[in-house]
């Protein structure tokens, strides 16, 4: 531990972001780098837990707590302190394949559980690793390192997630030859297609992907498998299979209206708002000049509101289904567990800021989409539900766009149908130990554990390798 | 330790070792030791302590029997428990200590224990409590001393299953740490030593102990709730009380089922049952041995106990008569710590026994005409103890040890004058008491945290080893002191003001006890003087620099203390720092 004393001289100070007024004028990254001395001071804020609850990945009581990579948070906040970066980045990489992606896009599991938390505040253990990573690319500690050695086996890894990519990487550093197949057109999954650039700058995935190329992985976009590539041609060329395909089914509306003009799901707004960007054009679907309701309050929903922001919107207001969180830890949900709090999102802060009040609609339950004459939308019909029904709450929003972002119920089917894999009753493919019901073929991330997030995503794409290195060498 | 502190307890232990770290001792950092614990360890605050692994009272197992004697003589209602810990062969050790009358003994694990226990030892150093109490209940059945003793374990006992199993290996009252620190909000950070718990617990800084938000009640509902376990066992096993449990290890049978490794582990020898000849459970309580405080000192001081009358009185001594003067000490504290200087005055003319004078409070003067045994004034409380030769003694005093091993060990307070030459390991952790000696063996002021000692003649080697308080004037005509001190942690230098203080004791000395030396010293004063030398620790002086500092700038009493503390805090943070 840096300075045992740390934590009672320096107060917690989150990373800091552009404000909202500057930030909505783009699609750059809103959070920024911290200041070195800060970083230091925040660093020396951690105690160096002889319990480190903050890399824990583990669930206690039905929620998790502490990060699902178990990164070597002490040590490289200690580093850090010390001013050792390039240890500290060492250090990280160890458990870590992507800190450039977590840092940015990751909930911060470890901070909920984070010991300072309990009677004070935890550390800013995210900015800590963002700070690593961004020094590591920018002093030219991270380069391309092929593996000396090869060892003829051929893997598939079908997805190019964050799952996949972890997957792919350390089973090329292991000497394997991996082939990654993605069906979009550019790879990362929903990295790339899915959580805007605002919050993880696409440049950032597409230099992973250069540097994984470098290092032997051969990519093959706007391939299917099943569809552009045969399974059985799969199941020939390859000595093992890694599925990585997400959980990409989305949890659907079944209202009246749902089949309306200007109603589309949360992520193919938001892939054609990415895709719009990167190729500098107008995107397939805008929210410019219109009334926007999205259904759905998590963080696909914050994704969309931010998004329709800076496409220009009228008006954006979010229905959520389910009450407010409460604004401390309740009692059910204790210290090192994550707290489930409301916690506006960036976009809800946007759009406080843009319209003057929270946009956020609690215990709405969508009971029709109401359209015009032509069949486009016209408004959203929502009943407040709650403790109680509430009779007469029935309430009419004006839209012209409506997004769905409910979620996702498990993974697409028809790949997983066509190989013959067991599934279970959330129709996610069970994977005890990464290995499927069919030999050779593994799982890993959301296709395994349905949706959830991308540092869960990587530690899984890790240990898929790993279990899939033990099948091909024997070991 | 008081004498008041003593009489205070139900039970006294005396720590052999701890099983998360045995064989190593402990230590309080300077910066744990703020004013309020200064005052209770009478130390200086701001001033790291030290508790050296070894006792310096016990190299044996006889000294053991000493100490537990002196301690029931201190407070004869109190339980006296000697803590071992889990090792092969603790069995024998604790069958002495059975022998040596200790009521109960306590057999404690490796796991559990502070998070200040190194993590080395931790895991390398203790054994699972398990092995050390069969090994213990079974020796102790073989040799038919289990029904005089209590035995009691302890070790990161959680749940009423490692209760029921500790009975049914031979325990008989169990003792629990972790468990309940993690009740009252213990989330392990294994900081207890730097002073930064961020739960209030081990700490003592005022800030962090606000974020406590333990309650005595979690501790009682978790006690509950492993007694209700035990219960649940007890009644699965069909035993009514714990007492029939004890000791039955045909009620407990290794799993078959362990896989690897596990597998090939034989526990059929913590498993053995042997027939008790005697009781398999305390039964019986150790016997009394009653002193010379028993048998005359209490009824002949019985005035001046109930009405603070002064008295006299002049006894023979022998050196069977050990801990001379304890109880009577005890019976003046217990009813309200110390009477007026000099209220008892008693002589004695012989060979005093072991630990004359233990725990003697103020108030009560000890004069003996002869020479001591080990442990004399051990733990003084604020009496006064002279020794010198008879009158009609023949030999030089100066070159003749006249009292034994350990003198005033650990004593808090009170005065001594030594006509004669004290052996090894004088004043080793004194904290308080103003002696004059005459020569000194080996080891002398070692681990002493406080008081005054005057040496008005040779010491041995290793003198001052690990001081951290008080302050030794040693008179070296020869010049060759330096060579025998250990200057580890000491400065040493000449007498800086005008030596004053060392020649009020001298004098007292004289008038006490005829000193031949200390007369020389006295008409020689002038010359002698700068032959001199001051032992002080460095810790200490730079606090007691600190406190100077504080009251010349106005702060008085505890405020120039705290003043002083966060002083010496701040310098030792930056000290850490380069
Ligand atoms: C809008 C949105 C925002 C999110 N924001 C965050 C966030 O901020 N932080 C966070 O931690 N998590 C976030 N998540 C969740 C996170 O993105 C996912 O948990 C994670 O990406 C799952 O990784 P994966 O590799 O398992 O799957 P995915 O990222 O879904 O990747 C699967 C890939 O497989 C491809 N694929 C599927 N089938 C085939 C096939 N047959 N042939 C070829 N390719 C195929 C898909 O095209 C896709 O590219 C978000 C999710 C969404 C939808
Ligand atoms: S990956 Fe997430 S949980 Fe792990 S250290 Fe980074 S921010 Fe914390
Ligand atoms: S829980 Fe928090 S304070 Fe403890 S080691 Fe982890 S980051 Fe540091």
């Amino acid at each position: 531990m840096g300075k045992p004393t740390g934590y009672l001289e320096y107060q917690r100070r989150p990373s800091p972001c552009r404000p909202p007024q500057a930030r909505l004028g783009d699609w750059r990254e809103f959070c920024l780098p911290m200041p070195d001395q800060e970083l230091r001071e925040q660093a020396a804020r951690c105690m160096d837990c002889g319990v480190p609850f903050c890399h824990g990945g583990v669930v206690f009581g039905g929620a998790p707590a502490g990060c699902p990579l178990h990164n070597l948070i002490p040590e490289w906040n200690d580093m850090v302190y010390r001013g050792f970066w390039r240890e500290a980045y060492q250090r990280l990489t160890i458990t870590n394949d992507f800190p450039e992606f977590t840092s940015r896009v990751c909930p911060a599991l470890c901070e909920g559980s984070c010991t300072g938390g309990l009677y004070g505040e935890a550390v800013t253990i995210q900015a800590i690793e963002r700070a690593i990573s961004e020094r590591a690319f920018a002093s030219g500690w991270v380069w391309c390192e092929p593996p000396v050695h090869r060892t003829r086996k051929r893997v598939a890894v079908v997805g190019s997630g964050p799952a996949g990519l972890a997957c792919a990487n350390q089973l090329n550093q292991l000497g394997h030859s991996v082939t990654v197949f993605e069906q979009a057109d550019r790879p990362g999954g929903l990295l790339m297609y899915g959580i805007p650039n605002m919050k993880l700058d696409k440049a950032f995935v597409l230099r992973r992907v250069r540097l994984m190329r470098e290092q032997g992985v051969v990519f093959q976009t706007n391939t299917r498998v099943g569809d552009d590539y045969p399974v059985k041609l799969l199941e020939r060329e390859f000595d093992a299979i890694v599925l990585a395909c997400g959980a990409r089914q989305p949890r659907e509306l079944s209202v009246p209206g749902r089949e309306a003009q200007g109603v589309h799901l949360a992520v193919d707004y938001l892939t054609a708002s990415t895709k719009a960007i990167l190729a500098g054009a107008t995107p397939a679907i805008s929210a410019r000049g219109l009334h926007v309701v999205v259904i759905g309050g998590g963080d696909t929903g914050t994704d969309c509101v931010a998004t329709c922001l800076r496409q220009g919107c009228r008006s954006v207001i979010q229905l959520e289904i389910m009450p407010a969180r409460p604004k401390v830890r309740s009692p059910e949900n204790p210290w090192p567990q994550w707290p489930q709090l409301d916690r506006p999102g960036y976009g809800q802060t946007e759009a406080v800021r843009v319209f003057g009040q929270d946009q956020r609609h609690f215990c709405q339950q969508t009971q029709a989409i109401l359209t015009d004459g032509d069949g486009n939308v016209r408004a959203v019909q929502s009943v407040q539900v709650g403790p109680r029904p509430m009779a007469g709450s029935v309430q009419e929003w004006p839209a012209d766009l409506v997004l769905l972002a409910m979620g996702f119920s498990g993974p697409e089917s028809r790949l997983l149908d066509q190989l013959g894999l067991a599934r279970d009753q959330r129709g996610n493919v069970p994977a005890e130990f990464f290995a499927t019901s069919l030999p050779g073929v593994f799982a890993a991330g959301d296709v395994k554990r349905g949706q959830s997030l991308v540092a869960w995503a990587i530690a899984e794409g890790r240990a898929a390798a790993q279990a899939c290195h033990r099948y091909l060498t024997g070991e | 330790m008081t004498g008041e502190y003593l009489v205070q307890a139900q039970e006294i232990q005396i720590k052999i070792a701890q099983g998360a770290k045995p064989g190593e001792g402990g230590q309080l950092p300077g910066r744990k030791v703020y004013p309020w614990i200064a005052k209770v360890r009478h130390s200086i605050p701001g001033v790291e302590l030290i508790s050296p692994p070894p006792h310096h009272d016990i190299y044996s197992i006889e000294d053991l029997a000493q100490l537990i004697y002196d301690l029931k003589k201190a407070n004869p209602q109190a339980r006296i428990s000697v803590k071992l810990v889990s090792a092969a062969g603790v069995g024998t050790i604790a069958a002495g200590v059975a022998k040596g009358k200790a009521d109960v003994i306590l057999i404690s694990g490796y796991d559990g224990g502070t998070g200040a226990s190194p993590r080395t030892s931790i895991r390398h150093a203790g054994l699972p409590w398990e092995l050390g109490l069969a090994e213990t209940h079974q020796t102790l059945v073989l040799n038919n001393l289990r029904d005089r003793v209590v035995l009691e374990t302890d070790g990161k006992l959680l749940t009423g299953r490692d209760v029921a199993i500790a009975a049914l290996l031979g325990a008989q009252e169990f003792g629990f740490a972790t468990a309940p620190l993690i009740a009252l909000g213990c989330v392990m950070m294994r900081v207890c030593n730097l002073d930064t718990c961020p739960v209030g617990i081990a700490t003592q800084n005022p800030k962090l102990r606000q974020r406590f938000r333990g309650d005595p009640q979690y501790v009682q509902n978790l006690m509950q709730f492993i007694a209700m376990e035990m219960r649940e066992i007890m009644a699965q096993l069909g035993v009514r009380t714990v007492s029939e449990m004890i000791g039955r290890t045909d009620l407990l049978q290794q799993r078959p089922d362990l896989p690897g490794k596990a597998k090939g582990v034989d526990l059929q020898r913590l498993l053995s049952q042997i027939r008790p000849a005697a009781g398999h459970y305390c039964q019986v309580s150790q016997p009394g041995e009653p002193g010379l405080d028993e048998r005359r000192l209490l009824d002949l001081c019985r005035p001046a106990l109930e009405r603070g009358e002064q008295i006299k009185v002049m006894l023979p001594i022998r050196n069977t008569d050990r801990a001379v003067g304890t109880g009577l000490g005890s019976a003046i504290t217990r009813r309200g710590s110390s009477l007026p200087d000099d209220t008892i005055q008693l002589e004695f003319v012989g060979s005093a026994g072991q630990s004359f004078a233990a725990f003697v409070p103020g108030g009560v003067t000890m004069k003996l005409f002869g020479d001591a045994n080990d442990y004399l004034g051990k733990g003084l409380s604020g009496g006064r103890v002279i020794v010198r030769p008879p009158a009609k003694a023949t030999f030089v005093a100066e070159e003749n040890i006249i009292v034994g091993n350990v003198a005033f060990y650990g004593a808090t307070g009170g005065e001594a004058f030594i006509r004669g030459v004290a052996g090894e390991r004088f004043c080793v952790r004194n904290s308080g008491v103003r002696v004059v000696v005459e020569g000194v063996g080996d080891h002398g002021c070692e681990y002493m945290t406080g008081g005054l000692v005057v040496v008005l003649g040779p010491t041995g080697r290793n003198f001052a080893a690990g001081m951290s308080g008080g302050i030794a004037y040693v008179l070296d005509e020869e010049g060759n002191f330096a060579r025998r001190c250990n200057q580890a942690l000491v400065d040493l230098g000449p007498i800086t003001d005008d030596g004053e203080q060392v020649r009020e004791l001298v004098q007292k000395h004289v008038q006490a006890t005829d000193s031949q030396v200390g007369k020389r010293v006295l008409e020689n004063w002038h010359e002698l003087l700068p032959r001199f030398v001051r032992v002080i620790p460095r810790d200490y002086r730079r606090m007691l620099d600190a406190i100077n500092k504080a009251q010349a700038g106005g702060l008085s009493g505890d405020q120039a203390l705290m003043a002083a503390f966060t002083a010496n805090f701040r310098d030792a943070a930056h000290l850490d720092a380069s």
